[in-house]
């Protein structure tokens, strides 16, 4: 009877003390760590709805939008929701490698019931089949967002950029970005990327276990989105239009055109190019490796991100800087051409027999022997101090990102380069722009205002209106550029560059053909118009084209004779 | 003749009230209806149970044991779906499972109770082979949360029939040493602390049998463990360590914490548990509707819960002592030691102190068969509470 008291005894104890563990640890749970639970169940409960802001739409001169939004369908995910089978199916309806999906949401560190956007710009059809599966796909969501858009694809690509989806190396030092964001990446979309932005707005959605969405949530304020600021640009959408038009026979080719007067950029073209709405998809591995072929590179911007040498466009500031030291005047002659001149035992060529030629003619005709001499006679300092002044060897500041800087010879690079002993040959080379000098159209374009500015300054080359629109001024003698721009005129009236004459005005300008290890020469011409009071200056190289009179010259005076003709009527009211 | 005890059917019917309001919260008004039937199915059958001469049950045991482990046979081969674990019968469905528990439980009672004495080491094998028979056919189903029900209601009801506690956990020592055996350490510890424990008591048959069989297990239960099925194995992996893989099925386990943890003091009111409403909550009126009782009406809620239990199995503990022979005492302790290691196991889980294993809560949880098991149960309790000493 004891013995069954004491079994009577222990089962009872044993009942309270299980049980007693049960009380316990639930009041730690609800009352201990109640306020965490809380705080957990409710991010369960309700998501964090991002709603995007659109970004800013970019402008041409005349108000017309070259780059915009327009809504895109998208497919998202919820990690914690969904399962291989969910994702295997959705591969195969946009046509991804599943890895690829997994990857993409395993990236995810922090909440697995946060959205991630799998498939951008989505078609119609695969939104139609998604829908029509959505019941078995589970955690998976379709909806529509605003993305970027770019009306004239290819046009704008290397001056607009393009944007696409931030990487996680990316996100991790950008602390404003989420995942999934589209950031700019090259052109006017990096460079005003903090303007064109925008912020997006927060909503807050109730939503079950499968991410269905039940609603708002009444006690949590939304978050409006902010837009993205506009840009407006100086860039024009007919000429360049026209430009690409003009260069459409060539593979590879760069323009610029500017306003001479303040530096506002009209076209900055560069082909090949690429079509920057592609990257709102997202590139598959095979559109990015086409894309980054390094021959045709169709990424980037010839037009500040190639080095070219300038050929004979060195020429009239070789002539320059001889008149404004006084050492030559506009009657000085040289050896006489005879299709090319001895030194010590080296033999330089010309292009031609030109015979005894004055300054404003060695121009004119782009006389090599003329300007080996004058280079000679001036030394290599005096050379590369005026081609410094006329900013080549620096960035111009152009509003682009990556932009590059070109390189002067001057001695002391000479020296490094080629040791205390370098040749006078090199500085013949230089005195026709061979050899080691290299520059983008960009900084020749710029130092071709030096010409044809009014104040006879540099401009700040620039994209977005109302910004550094004001004159870097060179102490170079006034006589001296008038002399100049009579030669560059004579260039284009009876001489080297012909084939730029536009019928009604007065063309100034230089050729140049530089020589390329590579292959055919690059046709390089620089022109502005009309004489008297230039309004538009145009720099134009076509890659491995040949001679610069017979390839660039004329493109360049198509655009000028297109530019005149969109601004008929407004001439002088720029200024 | 004396009456039955009235506070027993008025506690467990309280408390099947308290299940039928909560799987109206979480399963709705076509789920109460459903369970309300079967909970006046369940009732009718109590009562009429509870008028059953006390004499019925001894006779009875064997023939009841042998028909519901038929049941759980046949059940394996004309089961529906898989798991194999329902039998369809005209327009309803039963779990054969939960009536093997009470057939169980009257045989092993008869048995236990036609000995003289329970003491020895060899009085351990026909009960073993009693709860193996059901507890084997159960886990080939598969359902694991219903075969590891028989075994501790086999200890209590040993332990209950005169086997020392002692013995008891000497018997199934290689239980603790089968646990131990994945960590090297653990074990070894066990097996010293053991051996101590065991050398005190001088009992030569003891100490060879710590000395034998609690190695061979320690050697065995590793190449059981990939035996078993994946999702067995990830179920007991995620309760040692629930936030490896939130996704999986210790997602269930934070999920349920969350619930109740969210609940803090007073509960999110009636009808008003988010992880419950949108879902997040698995298996929401069936394993884990006590996790929705603890969301709703937060710590009042199942401090409540757990003692109307506690009294309901008071009285029946004493019911137990109170009863007029060894295999009525056997019986009810048996039908205690059941409801109480389920509720327990059930709670436990929901807390996340006990690996998921899919017990419904006596009473409580959604479910004709189990209600119907319960108040058989409780039927049987009752018409022996009529026969106090």
């Amino acid at each position: 009877m004891d013995e069954d008291l004491k079994r009577y005894q222990f089962i009872r104890t044993l009942t309270i003390g299980i049980f007693l563990i049960i009380i316990i640890f639930s009041f730690k749970l609800q009352i201990f760590e109640g306020k965490k639970y809380y705080r957990l169940s409710e991010e369960n409960r309700i998501k964090k709805k991002y709603i995007t802001a659109p970004r800013g739409n970019i402008y041409d001169r005349h108000g017309k939008e070259i780059a915009n939004t327009r809504p895109a369908f998208y497919v998202s995910i919820i990690p914690a929701l969904t399962n291989e089978d969910c994702i295997k199916r959705i591969a195969q309806i946009l046509g991804f490698d599943p890895e690829f999906i997994k990857m993409k949401i395993m990236k995810i560190e922090k909440n697995p019931f946060v959205s991630v956007k799998i498939g951008r710009d989505i078609s119609f059809e695969q939104v139609s089949i998604i829908e029509e599966e959505i019941e078995e796909l589970s955690g998976v969501e379709v909806g529509v967002e605003p993305v970027r858009n770019y009306p004239y694809n290819d046009l704008f690509c290397h001056v607009l950029g393009y944007v696409s989806e931030i990487t996680d190396i990316e996100l991790k030092q950008l602390k404003s970005y989420k995942l999934g964001d589209y950031i700019g990446r090259s052109g006017l979309e990096q460079e005003y990327e903090k303007e064109l932005a925008g912020t997006d707005g927060i909503d807050y959605i109730e939503v079950d276990v499968k991410g269905r969405e039940l609603g708002k949530v009444s006690e949590y304020r939304p978050v409006p989105p902010i837009n993205g600021k506009d840009l407006y640009t100086s860039l024009d959408l007919e000429l360049t239009d026209s430009t690409a038009n003009f260069l459409k026979n060539y593979p590879r080719a760069a323009a610029v055109a500017l306003n001479p007067q303040n530096g506002e950029i009209y076209v900055l073209y560069s082909k090949p190019g690429f079509n920057p709405n592609r990257f709102v998809r997202g590139l598959t591995e095979k559109e990015w490796e086409e894309l980054n072929n390094p021959q045709d590179a169709p990424l980037y911007n010839r037009a500040t991100m190639s080095c070219y040498p300038i050929g004979s466009t060195i020429k009239p500031f070789l002539a320059l800087a001889g008149l404004d030291k006084g050492m030559i005047t506009i009657g000085t002659t040289f050896e006489p051409c005879t299709g090319g001149i001895k030194f010590g035992n080296r033999y330089f060529g010309c292009w031609k027999i030109h015979g005894r030629l004055h300054l404003i003619d060695a121009i004119a005709h782009s006389c090599d022997v003329y300007f080996y001499q004058l280079g000679r006679y001036l030394g290599i300092d005096i050379i590369s101090d005026i081609l410094y002044e006329v900013g080549f060897g620096k960035p111009t500041g152009i509003d682009l990102p990556q932009e590059k800087t070109g390189l002067v010879p001057d001695r002391k690079w000479m020296e490094k380069r080629y040791g205390k002993n370098w040749t006078e040959g090199h500085i013949f080379n230089l005195s026709i722009g061979q050899g080691d000098i290299l520059a983008t159209p960009l900084q020749l374009a710029r130092a071709y205002t030096i010409f044809a500015n009014k104040r006879n300054g540099l401009v700040y080359p620039h994209i977005k209106v109302g910004i550094k629109s004001d004159i870097l001024g060179i102490s170079r003698k006034k006589e001296a550029i008038e002399v100049v721009c009579e030669a560059l005129n004579n260039v284009v009236k009876r001489g080297t560059g012909m084939m730029a004459q536009v019928q009604g005005f007065e063309v100034c300008g230089k050729t140049g053909t530089a020589e390329n290890p590579h292959g055919e020469d690059h046709s390089l011409f620089v022109g502005f118009a009309p004489k008297d009071e230039p309004q538009i200056l145009v720099c134009v190289i076509v890659e491995n084209a040949g001679h610069g009179g017979s390839v660039a010259a004329p493109v360049v005076g198509r655009i000028i004779k297109t530019f005149m003709a969109l601004n008929k009527g407004m001439t002088g009211a720029e200024n | 003749m004396q009456r039955i005890d009235r506070g027993i059917l008025t506690l467990s019917i309280i408390i099947a009230s308290i299940g039928l309001v909560m799987i109206f919260s979480t399963g709705g008004l076509d789920y109460l209806l459903r369970q309300a039937v079967w909970l006046v199915i369940a009732i009718t059958i109590c009562l009429l149970m509870s008028k059953f001469s006390t004499r019925f049950w001894p006779t009875f045991s064997l023939p009841i044991y042998i028909i519901t482990c038929a049941f759980l046979v046949s059940v394996l081969f004309f089961a529906q779906s898989y798991p194999r674990r329902w039998i369809n019968i005209g327009p309803f469905s039963f779990q054969p499972s939960e009536f093997a528990k009470v057939g169980t439980i009257l045989y092993l009672a008869s048995f236990l109770s036609e000995k003289k004495k329970i003491e020895k080491f060899t009085d351990f094998f026909i009960p073993l082979l009693i709860i193996a028979i059901p507890s084997i056919l159960i886990y080939v189903e598969p359902d694991l949360g219903a075969a590891q029900i028989f075994f501790p209601i086999m200890c209590i009801m040993l332990y209950w029939a005169g086997m020392p506690l002692a013995k008891i956990i000497i018997f199934f020592s290689p239980i603790i040493s089968a646990i131990t055996s994945f960590a090297i350490f653990a074990w070894l510890g066990f097996m010293i602390v053991f051996g101590i424990f065991i050398y005190m008591r001088k009992k030569l048959a003891e100490i060879m049998y710590h000395l034998i069989v609690n190695p061979l297990t320690g050697l065995i239960t590793p190449i059981i463990w990939h035996s078993l099925k994946a999702y067995q194995q990830k179920r007991i992996i995620a309760f040692f360590s629930p936030w490896i893989d939130p996704k999986g099925i210790s997602w269930q386990s934070i999920q349920s914490k969350i619930a109740i943890g969210s609940g803090q003091i007073f509960g999110k009111g009636f009808l008003g548990g988010t992880q419950k409403k949108l879902e997040f909550l698995p298996e929401r009126h069936t394993d884990f509707i006590f996790s929705c009782i603890g969301e709703e009406f937060g710590f009042i809620g199942v401090f409540l819960i757990v003692v109307l239990y506690l009294l309901l199995f008071y009285r029946i503990l004493r019911i137990a002592r109170e009863a007029k022979n060894k295999y009525l005492s056997l019986v009810v302790i048996g039908i205690l030691s059941w409801l109480w290691y389920q509720t327990f196991i059930n709670m436990g889980m929901a807390i996340g102190i006990l690996p998921i294993t899919g017990v419904p809560l006596p009473f409580i949880s959604y479910g004709g068969s189990s209600l119907l098991a319960c108040f058989i149960g409780i039927g049987i309790i009752l018409s022996i509470s009529r026969s106090k000493y």
